[in-house]
C-alpha cells in the first residue's frame, strides 16, 4: 500500500471552479490538456492539471518545478491546506478530498508534518513551546511534550536553544525548529515545502546531509518540494517535474538526467554534472569480451568514480553486482562519452 | 477601481478622458451662467422641489428609537454600575497613590523616560487643580474603553472568521469614519436622555471601528505559513486563533488598543458638550464660554497632557519592548503608600490646589496685552484672510468685491474682463498641447468669480461627475452623483456647499501648506526633527482643544474655524508628502545620480512622481480631518452643516442632525472616492 496515492488530482482556482472543471472535462472528453486551455480560456487557474503518482512508504518523493508550475500547490492539496477541485488524494488509505474537519485534525495530530519555506514559526512562542505547539492543542501534558520537544530539539541539533525565540535565531537555526516541530508528533507522512530555498548555499548544504542523515533513520514517507535540480537529485528516491500545472515526468534522478522525456526536463538537466548522479549500469552493456585489466567497476558506482578508476584504459572492463559476479561491461569511451554536456 | 489610462491618448484628433470631461463641464457651467437671469432654478434648486426628507428621516428614528428604548435604557442602567464604581474609585483614591501608579505603570512599560512622563503629566494634572474634573473623564474612559475594545475585537474576529461579514463589517466602519462624531450623539441623547453615560456609550461607539479594522487588519496580515502550520499542527479552529493567529497579532492589535484609547478619550471630551457632567471637557466649554481663555487653556493643557501620557504609554505596547526590573514598580507603589499614609492628614485636596493658577491670569493678561499690543496687525490679517481669500471663495468676486472690502465695485464689465482673460489662458494652454490645464483653469476662474455657495447645482453635478469618471470610471460616477442627489433633494444643498466651501479653502491651503512644509522636510533632515514633535502633538490632541488657541487670538468666527480646521488637518498632508518623497526606492535614486541628474532634476523626475499616490493619500486623509474638524468647529461659528449638527443636538432634532450627518459623510465618502481613484491609478501606472 503506498504512503499517498494521487489519482487525477485537479486544483482549480476561481469563482464557481467545481463546476468549471467538470464541464471542461465533460466537454473535452476526460482529455486533461484540452480540458485546462479551455479553463484558461474562461479565466480559470488550473494550477494542478490531472495529477497522477503515489509515493511508497518510506520514499523520498521530490517534486520538483520552477516558480508557478504549481509544485507548492499540489502539496497543499495532498496536506488539504487547499481543498482540491477534482480527482482523489489517498493519505494513508484514506480519502482526504471531501474529508471532515475532525477526519482532516485526526490525521494531522498523528500522522502528518510539515515544514515551510518560511519557516512558519510563532514569533511568540519560544523554541520549545513552537516545537511542542503540535502535542499541545492535543492535550498533551505540559511535562510530557515539553519532554518529547527536547527529543526532537536534540536530534535537530539545537540543543541549548529551547527558550529563545525565533526571532533570535539564524535562518539555518529557525529551520531546523521547523523541522522538529514537524516531527514532533513522531509523523509517518512528512512534507516539506522547499524547506531550504530560503537558506545560504552553505547551510543549505548543512542542512541537506542533516535531513538525509535524519531520514536515514526515520524513515518517513516524505513528500519534499525544490526549485533546484541539485537538490532534487541529491536528495530523492524518485523526482516528479511540473510545468505549468502538469508533472512532465516521474522518475529516478539517473532517469531524469539520462533519459529525460522532453527538451524542458533536458534543459534543466543540461547544467548537471551527470557524472555524480548517474550510475555505470546506466551505460553497461552485457556483451561479454573485455579486455584484460580489471578496475574494480560495479553496477552501483556514479560515472565519475568509474572514470577515476579507469583514467588509462582503453579497452572495455568487465563490471560486477554488488555480489561480485559480472554481470556486463562498459567501455571506457562510454563513460567519457556520457559525461558529456548536451549541446542540443 | 479602473483607472481610465486605457483611452487612446496617441491620436491628437482625439480628446483624453481628462480633456472630455473639462469640456463637458465647462459647456455646464457656461450654459448655467447664461441662462442664470431667465431661469434661477438652474442656479438655487427650488425649495418646492425639496423632499422633507429631514422630517421623514426624523419620524422613522424616532419611531426606532423609540422600539429599542427599553432594551436600551436597560442597557444604560447597566452600565451606571461600572461607572459609578470607576468614579468611586478614582474619586476616592489618594492621590499620592494614583500618581504612584501611574508612575509605576510608565516604568513597566517604558522605563525612566515613560515613568518621568506619568509622573510629570500627573503633577501637572495635580497642580492645576483639575484633579476631580480629570478623575471623572478618565472614570469615562476607563468604562468606555473595555467597551470597545470587547465591541471591536468582536467584530474584528467575527470578519475574520465569516468571509460575508467582512465586507459588510468594512463597509460599516468605512461610513462611520466619515459620520461626524457630533451626529452620533443627537440620537443616543434620545435613547439615553441627558447624562454621563450618553458620552460613555457615544465614546464606546466612537472607539470600536480602529479596534476592529486593527483586528481585522492584524489577523489578515499572519503570514499565511504561520496559519498553515497551526493547521498542520492539527489544532481546532478555537486553537488556531486565540493560541497562534491573535497573538502572532499582537503588535497590530496593540496598535488598535492605542487609537481606541485616543478615539475614547477624544470622544469623551466632545460628549461634553451636551453637558450633565463635571468632567474636563465641560470645564474647557464653560471657561470657553466666559472668555476666560487663560483657565481654558491650562483646563486645554490637562486634555493635552492625559493624551500625551495615555498615547505614549499605549504605543509602547505596540512596539517590542524590553521587561523592565519589576522590582521598581514595587518599589515606586510601596513608597506611595507609604507617603500617603505617613501624610494622611495633611494632604492638600487637590481641587483647591491653586498652583497653576498664576500661569493661568498671566496668560490671561498676557493674552490681552498681546492683542491690544497686536489688534491691528491681527485684525489686518483676519480682514484680508477673510475679505481677499474667504469671502470670494464663499460667494464669489461678483458679490464680495465691494467698496467696503476692495474699494470698488465689481463690474460687469470686470467680469467679462475676467472671463476675457480665462479664454486667453485657455486658449494659449490648448495651443501648447494643455487642452485639459487650459480648461481647467477657465473653470477655476468661473468659480472664482460664482462663488463655491452660489454655484448653481447642474454645474456641481456635473463637475463631480466629470471628476469622478475620470478618477473611476462610469461606476464611481453614478454613485457620487447618486449620493448628491440625496442632498440636492433633501432641502440640505446650500448648508452643504456652505461645508464644502469652508472645508475646501481649509483642504486647498492644508495641500499647498502641508506639501512645501513636507518637501521642506523631506529635503533636508533639520526641518523634520522640529516639524516631527509638532506633527505628533498635532495628531495626540483631541480635536476640542484646537479651539482654544484660535479662539484666545481671533474670537469667534469663520476664520477662527477655518485656522482650527487647517491646523489639524494639515498634519496628514506634511506626513505623508515626507514619507513619499523620501522613501524613493535607494535603487531609483542611484539610477537617477549616475545618470548624471541634479538634486533638482531628481526631486522633480524620479522623487516626485513616484510619491504621487503616496502624496494623494495624504491628500485624501486631510480631506477626511477637515471634515471631522468642521463640525468641532461649528461650536465657534461655522455656518453649513456643522452648524445644522450642533443646533439638532440642541433641540433634540434627530432628524436634523442624522440627515445633515449623513450628508456630511456623504461629501467626505465623495472626496474620499475620488482622491483614492486618482491614487490608484497613479499606483497602476507606477505599477505598485
Amino acid at each position: 500500500m503506498p504512503a499517498i496515492a494521487c489519482r487525477n488530482l485537479w486544483q482549480v482556482f476561481g469563482p464557481g471552479a467545481d463546476k468549471a472543471l467538470t464541464d471542461a472535462l465533460s466537454r473535452s472528453g476526460n482529455d486533461a490538456d484540452k480540458a485546462a486551455t479551455d479553463l484558461r480560456e474562461n479565466g480559470f487557474i488550473p494550477a494542478v492539471q490531472d495529477a497522477n503518482f503515489e509515493v511508497k512508504e518510506g520514499e523520498l518523493f521530490v517534486i520538483m518545478g520552477l516558480s508557478g508550475s504549481g509544485k507548492s500547490t499540489l502539496i497543499r492539496c495532498i496536506s488539504q491546506l487547499l481543498p482540491g477541485t477534482g480527482g482523489e488524494i489517498r493519505v494513508d488509505d484514506q480519502n482526504v478530498i471531501g474529508a471532515s474537519k475532525k477526519v482532516m485534525t485526526d490525521l494531522r495530530r498523528k500522522k502528518l508534518g510539515m515544514v515551510f519555506q518560511h519557516f512558519g514559526l510563532f514569533p511568540h512562542m519560544t523554541v520549545a513551546e513552537n516545537v511542542a505547539y503540535p502535542l499541545r492543542v492535543q492535550g498533551v501534558s505540559k511535562r510530557e511534550r515539553l519532554d518529547r520537544a527536547q527529543e526532537v530539539i536534540s536530534l535537530v541539533g539545537l540543543d541549548g536553544r529551547e527558550d529563545s525565540f525565533p526571532r533570535q535565531l539564524s535562518g539555518g537555526q529557525r529551520q531546523r525548529v521547523g523541522i522538529a516541530r514537524s516531527l514532533a508528533v513522531n509523523p509517518d507522512i512528512w512534507f516539506l515545502d522547499e524547506p531550504f530555498s530560503a537558506l545560504d548555499p552553505l547551510i543549505r548544504r548543512q542542512l541537506q546531509d542533516e535531513f538525509l542523515r535524519i531520514q536515514a533513520t526515520l524513515k518517513k514517507s516524505i513528500v519534499f518540494i525544490t526549485h533546484d535540480i541539485q537538490e532534487a537529485l541529491k536528495l530523492a528516491d524518485r523526482i516528479a517535474i511540473m510545468r505549468d500545472g502538469k508533472i512532465v515526468q516521474i522518475g529516478t534522478p539517473t532517469d531524469i538526467v539520462l533519459r529525460p522525456v522532453d527538451d524542458y526536463v533536458r534543459e534543466f538537466s543540461k547544467d548537471v554534472a551527470k557524472g555524480q548522479h548517474a550510475k555505470v549500469a546506466s551505460v553497461m552493456r552485457s556483451e561479454a569480451d573485455c579486455g584484460p585489466d580489471d578496475p574494480g567497476l560495479t553496477t552501483s558506482m556514479t560515472l565519475d568514480a568509474a572514470l577515476a578508476h579507469c583514467m588509462e584504459l582503453y579497452e572495455p572492463v568487465p563490471v560486477r553486482d554488488a555480489d561480485g559476479n559480472v554481470v556486463g561491461t562498459v567501455h571506457p569511451s562510454d563513460l567519457a562519452a556520457a559525461l558529456q554536456v548536451d549541446e542540443s | 477601481m479602473t483607472a481610465v489610462t486605457d483611452l487612446p491618448t496617441q491620436n491628437s484628433a482625439q480628446l483624453t478622458a481628462g480633456a472630455k470631461a473639462a469640456l463637458i463641464t465647462v459647456i455646464v457651467g457656461a450654459v448655467c451662467l447664461v441662462l442664470e437671469g431667465i431661469a434661477p432654478w438652474l442656479v438655487k434648486w427650488p425649495t418646492a422641489w425639496e423632499l422633507p426628507a429631514t422630517q421623514w428621516v426624523g419620524a422613522f428614528l424616532g419611531w426606532f428609537l423609540n422600539l429599542i428604548k427599553p432594551a436600551m435604557r436597560l442597557f444604560s442602567d447597566l452600565m451606571t454600575y461600572p461607572m459609578d464604581w470607576a468614579n468611586y474609585v478614582l474619586g476616592n483614591t489618594p492621590w499620592p497613590i494614583l500618581i504612584g501608579i501611574v508612575t509605576a505603570l510608565g516604568w513597566y512599560l517604558g522605563g525612566l523616560p515613560m515613568a518621568a512622563l506619568g509622573f510629570l503629566g500627573l503633577s501637572f494634572v495635580l497642580a492645576s487643580g483639575y484633579w476631580a474634573e480629570s478623575m471623572n473623564t478618565l472614570a469615562l474612559v476607563a468604562v468606555s474603553v473595555p467597551v470597545a475594545l470587547i465591541m471591536g475585537g468582536g467584530i474584528g474576529i467575527l470578519a475574520n472568521e465569516v468571509p460575508k461579514v467582512k465586507s459588510l463589517v468594512q463597509a460599516v466602519l468605512d461610513v462611520m469614519q466619515t459620520v461626524p462624531t457630533f451626529a452620533y450623539l443627537t440620537p443616543l441623547l434620545l435613547l439615553f436622555g441627558f447624562g454621563p453615560v450618553v458620552g460613555l456609550i457615544a465614546s464606546a461607539i466612537y472607539a470600536a471601528p480602529p479596534m476592529a479594522r486593527n483586528v481585522m487588519l492584524g489577523l489578515e496580515r499572519v503570514e499565511p505559513e504561520i496559519k498553515e502550520a497551526a493547521i498542520m499542527s492539527g489544532g481546532t479552529r478555537f486553537q488556531q486563533l486565540f493560541q497562534v493567529e491573535i497573538p502572532a497579532a499582537t503588535t497590530q492589535i496593540m496598535v488598535g488598543v492605542n487609537q481606541c484609547l485616543m478615539a475614547a478619550l477624544s470622544m469623551v471630551i466632545i460628549a461634553a458638550v451636551i453637558g450633565g457632567f463635571n468632567d474636563i471637557g465641560w470645564e474647557v466649554l464653560l471657561t470657553m464660554r466666559k472668555a476666560q481663555f487663560g483657565e481654558s487653556l491650562m483646563a486645554g493643557l490637562v486634555i493635552v497632557v492625559f493624551a500625551v501620557v495615555i498615547d505614549r504609554m499605549s504605543g509602547t505596547l505596540a512596539t517590542e519592548r524590553k521587561r523592565y526590573d519589576s522590582r521598581v514598580v514595587w518599589a515606586m507603589l510601596g513608597f506611595a503608600v507609604l507617603f500617603t499614609l505617613a501624610f494622611r492628614n495633611w494632604l492638600p485636596n487637590p481641587s483647591e490646589l491653586t498652583l497653576l493658577d498664576p500661569m493661568a491670569e498671566a496668560v490671561d493678561s498676557g493674552l490681552t496685552a498681546f492683542t491690544q499690543a497686536n489688534g491691528p496687525w491681527l485684525d489686518a490679517f483676519k480682514n484680508n484672510s477673510l475679505f481677499y481669500v474667504l469671502l470670494p471663495l464663499r460667494i464669489g468676486l461678483d458679490q464680495a468685491v465691494l467698496p467696503f472690502t476692495w474699494g470698488f465695485q465689481w463690474t460687469s464689465t470686470m467680469s467679462a474682463g475676467l472671463f476675457a482673460a480665462g479664454a486667453a489662458i485657455a486658449l494659449l494652454m490648448a495651443w501648447r498641447g494643455r487642452l485639459t490645464g487650459g480648461l481647467i483653469v477657465l473653470i477655476l476662474i468661473g468659480m472664482l468669480e460664482t462663488g463655491i455657495a452660489n454655484l448653481p447645482w447642474p454645474f456641481v453635478l456635473t463637475s463631480v461627475a466629470a471628476l469622478s469618471w475620470v478618477a473611476g470610471g462610469w461606476r464611481l460616477a453614478a454613485l457620487c452623483v447618486g449620493l448628491l442627489c440625496t442632498i440636492l433633494v433633501s432641502g440640505l444643498w446650500e448648508r452643504a456647499l456652505l461645508s464644502l466651501y469652508l472645508s475646501g479653502a481649509a483642504v486647498f491651503s492644508c495641500a499647498v501648506l502641508g506639501g512645501l512644509i513636507g518637501l521642506a522636510s523631506a529635503v533636508w533632515e533639520p526641518v523634520w526633527k522640529v516639524v516631527r514633535p509638532i506633527c505628533d502633538m498635532l495628531q495626540t490632541i483631541p480635536l476640542f482643544v484646537f479651539l482654544i488657541p484660535v479662539l484666545m487670538v481671533f474670537q469667534i468666527g469663520e476664520f477662527s474655524a477655518f485656522l482650527a480646521i487647517c491646523a489639524y488637518a494639515i498634519v496628514p498632508m506634511i506626513r505623508y508628502t515626507r514619507h513619499g518623497l523620501v522613501n524613493t526606492p535607494e535603487e531609483m535614486m542611484e539610477a537617477a545620480i549616475s545618470s548624471g541628474a541634479t538634486e533638482w532634476q531628481i526631486m522633480r523626475d524620479v522623487r516626485a512622481p513616484y510619491a504621487a499616490p503616496t502624496i494623494l493619500l495624504g491628500l485624501n486623509q486631510t480631506i477626511l480631518y477637515a471634515f471631522a474638524m468642521l463640525v468641532i468647529a461649528a461650536l465657534i461659528g461655522t455656518t453649513g452643516l456643522g452648524q445644522s449638527i450642533y443646533l439638532a443636538l440642541g433641540q433634540a432634532d434627530v432628524g436634523l442632525g442624522i440627515s445633515a450627518g449623513a450628508a456630511m459623510a456623504v461629501l467626505a465618502l465623495i472626496a474620499d472616492r475620488i482622491v483614492q481613484g486618482f491614487a490608484e491609478e497613479r499606483r497602476a501606472a507606477l505599477g505598485l
